[in-house]
């Protein structure tokens, strides 16, 4: 039903075409801090600080790297260890961190990370681990925030495979099999990334991208095993992968699936998130406000990942 | 309390004085095509006493014995007196007149006389001649937007069909179509309304001082009655306008006793569209159209039975294809409505109506794209019976009781999704099954000279019954569960007095003011999750979770007539309270109802409006037209909404201001206009925006915090009229006389929106481009629906 709501919108403003821009007064804004965090399994936290802004405020480059916050402390207490995080460049962070950031930044690939200025909030010394709690304490300008995520026990899907789409003789979607753990929350997250190299020699995808409809959980599915697909949601590169097959894998294709679950208060997060970004302005929906895990009224979410990670090759 | 005992204590006093009189009673006709005449006034100067007839023509009016000089007579034309013997009672059917004119202009003054000396307070009627000569959107004649220019009305939106009444939700309106109940009276997303003009017979409007046999929703009753067909020869009317066609066939099936009315109406939005949306296009296969269809019957059994059968049916179709990305969404809606009515004229005093209805309302969604589907239904089914006596004791005193009964079962929510072979679990599909049932009864009565009272009470109950499933969302510690209820087994039970009370209190100089008191209990909402108002919004009753909304309202009014009733004015104050008002929680979203009940998403708070509403109307002459203002406030308090503070109705308006008139000039020639202008509708925009993994987000402010700009449009509309009689000579006489054409055609011209004010439908925030691009964009943009938008229709009788 999700899906209806901007369908209706497009049609109203393709019938209408009929819009203006208006100044009007809106709501008085206060800036609030806005968290951007993630912690998963086997890697360093990553917490991005920045304020909220005007409707009406600049969207420059420059403007934008303003609203961002370098002079909170910022703490992880996992059973009762307390770890500060501290300031790094992008240059500096590890790796595997600047590949987690990049998804976050839903960028293309590490180069457009190098260029960006930003400074975040990480620590080398706290890793992920399953089954733990974390809680993520922050103290700015006088006042405290803080949020908790827990990294949950993974769960594994049962098998990829790839079928060749019928009337196509190299095109074809990813499929898996899933056992969903009976009479619990489960909330998910397929990612994706081709690690099969390109004309150029290098692998088709650097990092990992969310496919679409990528977050769901299992209120239509609990317990249950089935099938299902995802599409590609990468963009096509190379000119020979037909436009019109953009959302298949192709005969060849090497598909690395990140398969991550998430705590409730997180799928509720990202849930939200994505009905607003669909609905936003929407007359046919009413407005969302996205609930945070973080107390002290700030945005956001400190959000805990326990991924698995799988291969599939493009061949029937 | 004690006003209603006192008037069952006067009803037996004047009944026991009623054994020295007599009746007078009988119904009153159109003599052109036999349909009954509403509003028609039987008056006896000499004992200054007099009545009018009832929805069905009929009229009952006791006096003491005596031999009386009667009037037939509205307003200054009296269409026959008449010496009458009242020794015994009387039975007399008047027939009048042959001129249709004539028959409007008598029902209009009657009606105009009326607003000074009847009880009704917050009423108001209007003839389909009315509507009819007023600007029509694409020309097709609409009596929902004709009803928004009412003072007290609003609209939902631009070009919608849903009506707020003195700060009222939608849902608080009951629309009847010949007492069957009208859940969606709207075509196309509101943009045309499901009454089709040329088979309604009259509207009115009840938006306070309900009397007590209207009851089931809280704000306003809003009767539209369909014609009876004519009884006298057979007719065809019809349309033929830009989008839509109609046509009427009407006649008798046994002269004089039974007739038949039967209409239909067509858009041809789909053709529009197939030729504006070439074959290549991806969107080829999207399509858009609805249609309409009323048949009424009316069957003289005896002199004293008539059966009456009226029936509705239609059904929208709307969908959109996308052929690039595999995608189809289908939905369509329709309502089906039937009443069979037996009228019974037990003596000259006792009259009764006996009611049986069906209403069917159902809205289906589909969607598909490639291996996975996605289908959602909703609906209503409603059997109901009402049985409705009026008993005339004497002139100074009529009562009204009866019983009315419906048994209701919703569908709000009934899903399904498959991913090809695989078929998710949606959860039960669940119905909901309720009875609800009332008890009235209403005394109108004279205190004195001056003052008459209309006072009543109305017992209504309702029983929400299995089966059932009702699903205990537990918390993060306790898993949800589920109640099952058995067949018909009992799972809430609620009923309530409803106390109804006006007065009016007669002055010199053809002026009056009244006073009204209702208390009304609703027992089913309309859950909305949009902003507007549209066929995805979903019926549900009461349950134990869900309880009835109730509602309270005083008025108190000033009316005054002008000119031998030409110019009618009055003056009403309101304050309505509400309590039990439902709205989805923050952030529910569409599906949250699947595996769940509805009502466990709902949060529930009160609501009030209070105003003062001015109307001017001049119902005779060249010029005829109205002037109603409304100045008004309506809040809204949720405890889970907006931290708890009162927030404004989306429809909250502090000035709303019609100006509607027409001018004939002549026979051949009739303009009108109308004018709007309101406050604009509030909103909830955001206040800020924030990035979180490189998404831009909206972070809203309070609840309907931002306010519109103002709306208002001038429609016009120029009607000419072809010759109405042709010249032809008398064989007998040889001179020369005019008789009716066999053919009589109009041509109605409209422009809607003149000055194409660019109306604010809803506002939004358009944001372009990506933020680490340094090319971002965010902007407000208002969206208009509807620009200047000519309409012509050619219309037809024979």
């Amino acid at each position: 039903m999700r899906q209806a709501f901007p369908i209706l919108f497009s049609i109203l403003l393709i019938i209408t075409s009929c819009t203006k821009e208006v100044n009007i007064d809106l709501p008085e804004h206060i800036a609030e801090l806005v968290v951007d965090g993630t912690i998963e399994t086997n890697k360093n936290p990553i917490v991005l600080l920045s304020r909220s802004a005007d409707i009406y405020a600049s969207t420059d480059i420059s403007s934008y790297l303003s609203y961002f916050v370098l002079d909170a402390e910022v703490k992880v207490i996992c059973n009762e260890d307390t770890t500060e995080l501290s300031l790094f460049t992008i240059s500096e962070l590890p790796i595997e961190s600047q590949e987690k950031l990049a998804e976050m930044l839903r960028l293309n690939n590490l180069n457009e990370l190098q260029e960006l200025p930003l400074l975040v909030y990480s620590s080398i010394d706290l890793i992920g681990e399953v089954n733990n709690t974390y809680e993520l304490s922050i103290l700015f300008n006088g006042k405290n925030y803080n949020g908790k995520t827990k990294i949950l026990e993974p769960t594994a899907l049962d098998a990829l495979y790839w079928e060749l789409e019928p009337g196509t003789i190299e095109y074809g979607y990813s499929w898996a099999i899933l056992s969903d753990p009976a009479n619990q929350f489960d909330g998910y997250k397929w990612e994706v990334k081709r690690t099969n190299l390109n004309f150029d020699g290098l692998p088709k995808d650097d990092i990992f991208k969310r496919a679409r409809g990528g977050t769901f959980n299992d209120q239509f599915f609990d317990g249950m095993t089935f099938d299902f697909f995802f599409e590609n949601p990468m963009k096509r590169k190379d000119s020979t992968h037909l436009l019109e097959y953009k959302r298949y894998y192709r005969f060849g294709d090497t598909v690395v699936v990140k398969f991550s679950k998430m705590d409730e208060a997180v799928y509720e997060f990202m849930e939200n998130k994505y009905t607003q970004l669909s609905t936003a302005g929407n007359p046919f929906a009413t407005p969302i406000n996205i609930p945070s895990n973080i107390t002290g009224g700030a945005l956001g979410v400190w959000a805990g990942y326990s991924p698995t990670l799988d291969t599939l090759i493009c061949q029937p | 309390m004690k006003v209603i005992l006192s008037a069952i204590i006067l009803f037996f006093a004047l009944h026991l004085k009623a054994q020295e009189t007599s009746t007078l009673s009988g119904y009153v006709s159109n003599g052109e095509n036999g349909e009954t005449v509403i509003g028609a006034k039987v008056f006896i100067p000499k004992i200054r006493k007099g009545t009018i007839t009832n929805n069905d023509g009929f009229y009952s009016l006791t006096v003491p014995e005596g031999i009386y000089i009667v009037e037939f007579r509205a307003g200054g034309i009296k269409i026959e007196t008449k010496t009458i013997d009242l020794s015994t009672d009387v039975r007399l059917d008047k027939v009048v007149g042959g001129n249709l004119q004539n028959i409007k202009e008598v029902v209009v003054s009657a009606n105009a006389e009326q607003n000074v000396k009847s009880t009704k307070i917050g009423q108001l009627e209007l003839s389909i001649n009315e509507i009819k000569t007023l600007p029509a959107f694409m020309g097709e004649v609409d009596i929902i937007k004709t009803i928004q220019l009412l003072p007290g009305v609003s609209s939902a939106a631009e070009g919608g069909q849903g009506f707020y009444v003195r700060g009222g939700g939608p849902d608080q309106n009951l629309v009847l179509l010949d007492e069957a109940v009208v859940y969606n009276a709207s075509h196309l997303f509101g943009f045309f309304s499901v009454f089709n003009a040329d088979a309604v017979k009259g509207v009115s409007l009840i938006k306070g001082g309900m009397p007590a046999n209207f009851g089931g929703r809280m704000s306003s009753v809003l009767e539209v009655k369909m014609n009876n067909g004519n009884s006298k020869k057979l007719g065809i009317k019809g349309g033929i306008g830009a989008i839509s066609s109609r046509i009427t066939i009407q006649g008798p099936f046994k002269k004089n006793k039974g007739s038949f009315i039967i209409s239909g109406r067509r858009t041809y939005l789909g053709l529009i569209m197939k030729a504006a949306i070439p074959e290549s296009s991806p969107f080829s296969g999207s399509r858009c159209h609805f249609f309409d269809l009323n048949l009424k019957m009316k069957y003289e059994i005896t002199k004293k039975d008539k059966l009456f059968f009226s029936s509705y049916y239609g059904k929208d179709d709307f969908s959109f294809s996308n052929l690039d990305d595999n995608f189809l969404v289908e939905m369509p809606w329709g309502n089906g409505v039937a009443a069979l009515r037996w009228s019974h004229i037990f003596s000259s005093k006792l009259f009764m109506n006996l009611n049986t209805t069906l209403t069917d309302y159902k809205f289906s969604f589909s969607s598909s794209q490639d291996e996975f589907r996605f289908s959602l239904n909703s609906g209503i089914r409603d059997y109901g019976a009402k049985i409705d006596f009026t008993y005339f004791p004497s002139s100074n005193l009529k009562v009204k009781f009866g019983l009315d009964y419906i048994y209701h079962t919703f569908t709000p929510m009934s899903s399904s999704a498959e991913n090809d072979d695989t078929s998710f679990d949606t959860g039960i599909a669940q119905s909901l099954y309720s009875h609800e049932s009332a008890a009235y009864l209403l005394n109108e009565f004279d205190l004195n000279e001056n003052i008459r009272v209309n006072a009543g009470l109305r017992y209504s109950t309702f029983q929400h019954v299995g089966p059932f499933t009702r699903y205990v969302n537990g918390d993060i510690s306790t898993p949800d569960t589920l109640i099952e209820y058995r067949n018909g087994e009992l799972i809430k039970f609620y009923h309530g007095l409803e106390p109804r009370l006006s007065l009016r209190w007669l002055l010199p100089d053809n002026s009056s003011i009244k006073a009204g008191y209702t208390y009304n209990y609703q027992y089913v909402h309309l859950t909305s999750l949009s902003a507007v108002s549209l066929p995805t919004d979903v019926w549900y009753p009461s349950t134990d979770k869900a309880k009835p909304q109730k509602g309270w309202q005083l008025s108190l009014g000033y009316f005054r007539n002008f000119i031998e009733n030409k110019i009618e004015t009055s003056v009403e104050l309101y304050y309505k309270g509400m309590k039990n008002l439902i709205e989805y929680k923050e952030g529910s979203l569409p599906n949250d109802n699947i595996q769940d009940n509805t009502d466990n998403l709902l949060v529930f708070g009160n609501g009030w409006s209070y105003g003062i509403e001015l109307f001017i109307k001049k119902r005779i002459g060249k010029l005829t037209g109205w002037l109603g203002y409304t100045l008004s406030k309506t809040e809204r308090r949720f405890k889970d909404l907006n931290d708890g503070e009162p927030f404004a109705a989306k429809y909250d308006r502090r000035h709303d201001l019609s100006v509607v008139a027409s001018y004939k000039i002549n026979n051949r020639w009739l303009i009108s206009g109308a004018f709007i202008y309101a406050t604009g509708n509030t909103l909830t925009l955001p206040k800020s925006w924030y990035v979180q993994n490189q998404s831009l987000l909206f972070n809203y402010g309070k609840r309907n915090s931002t306010r519109m700009s103002p709306y208002h449009r001038l429609d016009i509309s120029a009607t000419w009229y072809g010759k109405e009689y042709k010249d032809k000579i008398d064989i007998e006489t040889g001179k020369v006389i005019q008789v009716k054409k066999k053919l009589r055609t109009n041509i109605a011209i409209s422009i809607y929106n003149l000055y194409n004010r660019a109306n604010p439908y809803f506002l939004y925030i358009d944001k372009d481009g990506k933020l680490l691009s340094g090319d971002l964009e965010m902007k407000v943009k208002q969206v208009t629906l509807l620009p200047i938008i000519p309409g012509v229709t050619w219309n037809f009788e024979f």
